[in-house]
């Protein structure tokens, strides 16, 4: 037996496939799939929202949102005993609201106010401290209440669960880990859609009406937000960010108040 | 739109480290493949096979066990072409080049070292690769090792 | 081509060798069969799914290592090896190596 040197093919053991050929050709794949995932999974979220009774939210949720804080307390904020007792009463003015609906007042300088699945609303010292009527402040209570009449709460949490999910499958594996939650939690938190607002918003001036027979003071809470001093502009950063101001959202809101024959005159109601 | 600032400011970064690595990773691969083929037209007169027996016709004056190793790394890009991957399936072609590399590095350094250490031939080659796990990822590689080792003969000339 | 994992080809001589040849492939599963495997981890039983994927990725490891014993002119591989590897959480690299010889 003789040795023969020879050199074999070094390029057998390599695939000839070009590496950023290959790596665009997997993005998009990756990206086509995440996106039918995600298209599926809200529309999943979609009859969830809609068809998840009340009481079973109420029961899922409802002792999630202890952990924020006591329903009365004795260092509650100011107003806070008030806000309640209007959040009953308008409450009250929906016959078939299906929550029991509590007011758990955050011990913030921030001026934030949020619906919380369950029936819980959520606001701020702030928020209670900077309304100058009770009537802008039964708009934000009726505002919220308009999200849960729509179940809108469900969606954006069923959403950003199932973004988050999607991304993480789809990223997490290609080492990108970071851009996960940031997104997920934009995407989400990016807040309820125009119409679900422009129907949150018709839902909280018929509940004004209810309440007090017109609609006045129901924008006087936004209108002052913008040009006010800097430190409640500075303070509400949090609150518009999820909610944004504008002329047009005013302009509707008088559209609105026109086309339900809603007075936009009246008393204000002080606190 | 600062939503979308906050996501390019995460995604900025994981695009600057692929790119990068992609065209830093490419040309480190080829120069490393250029350097095996030299070494492997220059060694070719040294032979090696996985034969458990000395052929016949060959006289062993004395032998000795001699080994290669290399452990390779993947740079981000083939990493996250890899992550891909494991998706969807199929040939991961980045570990292939990567075990290319680290095998016939190995093979060479067992000849090199058989070589430098007066030894004409290796019989017996046997390979072995095994992943050398990264400790702070759970699951992630470090690098691949190949390690490459023979019984390594000095002939009297017949 | 002959391979064969034993010294010789049995019944032939080997006339010249030629050194080592190799041919590996690197495979990753897919999520379909990992959720399939998943399942079977709880019943037990033969993972069909890998079974076929590592088979498949066998068969082209030994075409590599046929084609590079081709590009050398051998007619015959012996003493073949095989090696399945763990690279990475999800793919295995599968390896046959051989000398290539030419047998009369």
């Amino acid at each position: 037996m003789s040795f023969e040197p020879r050199l074999p093919r070094d390029d057998v053991n390599v695939s000839p496939t070009h590496p950023l050929a290959e790596a665009s050709w997997l993005l998009v794949a990756a990206a086509v799939a995440g996106l039918m995932l995600a298209v599926l999974a809200f529309a999943a979220t979609e009859v969830v929202a809609r068809w998840l009774p009340p009481g079973v939210e109420a029961r899922l949720f409802g002792d999630l949102w202890d952990a924020f804080g006591e329903e009365a307390g004795a260092d509650d904020p100011p107003r806070a005993a008030l806000a309640r007792d209007l959040l009953a009463r308008l409450a009250a003015h929906w016959p078939e609201n299906p929550y029991r609906f509590r007011l758990v007042a955050l011990d913030e300088e921030e001026l934030n106010a949020f619906a919380l699945p369950g029936g819980t609303i959520a606001v701020t010292r702030g928020l209670l401290a900077s309304v100058e009527s009770e009537n802008e402040l039964a708009f934000v209570l009726g505002h919220e209440l308009g999200h849960f009449a729509a179940r809108d709460h469900l969606r954006a949490i069923g959403r950003g669960l199932v973004l988050g999910l999607v991304l993480r499958a789809v990223v997490g594996a290609g080492a990108g880990e970071a851009a996960v939650p940031s997104l997920a939690s934009e995407l989400a938190s990016r807040g309820f859609a125009r119409d679900q607002e422009r129907d949150a918003d018709a839902f909280a001036l018929q509940l004004l009406a209810a309440e007090y027979g017109h609609v006045a003071g129901a924008e006087a809470f936004f209108r002052r937000l913008p040009d006010a001093d800097a430190g409640l502009a500075e303070r509400a950063t949090a609150w518009l960010a999820t909610h944004p101001v504008s002329e047009s959202r005013i302009a509707a809101l008088h559209d609105l108040a026109a086309r339900s024959h809603l007075s936009s005159s009246g008393p204000l109601r002080q606190l | 739109m600062e939503g979308w600032l906050a996501f390019a400011l995460q995604v900025g970064p994981v695009v600057v480290l692929l790119v990068s690595t992609y065209f830093i990773g490419s040309a480190v691969e080829a120069r490393h493949f250029r350097g095996l083929r030299m070494r492997e037209l220059r060694s070719r007169n040294f032979p090696i096979a996985t034969l458990r027996e000395v052929p016949e016709g060959w006289k062993v004056e004395e032998c000795g066990l001699v080994s290669g190793s290399c452990v390779i790394s993947l740079d981000y890009f083939k990493r996250f072409v890899a992550g891909l991957r494991l998706l969807f399936g199929g040939r991961i072609a980045s570990y292939e080049t990567l075990l290319d590399r680290a095998r016939r590095e190995a093979l060479l350094r067992m000849k090199e070292s058989a070589h430098a250490a007066g030894y004409r031939a290796v019989i017996g080659v046997r390979l072995e690769t095994s992943q050398i796990a990264a400790a702070t990822r759970q699951g992630g590689t470090a690098g691949v090792e190949v390690l490459a080792w023979g019984t390594a003969l000095k002939l009297r000339a017949p | 081509m002959i391979l064969s994992n034993t010294e010789t080809v049995p019944g032939r001589t080997i006339r010249e060798f030629f050194g080592v040849v190799s041919g590996s492939t690197v495979r990753a599963k897919h999520i379909g069969r990992d959720i399939m495997a998943g399942f079977k981890n709880i019943v037990g039983g033969e993972l069909k799914g890998y079974t076929e994927l590592l088979q498949e990725a066998r068969q082209e490891a030994v075409d590599r290592m046929i084609q590079q014993a081709q590009s050398v002119g051998a007619n015959a591989i012996v003493n073949v090896r095989f090696s399945t590897s763990n690279i990475t959480q999800g793919a295995a690299e599968l390896f046959a190596y051989g000398t290539a010889v030419r047998v009369e």
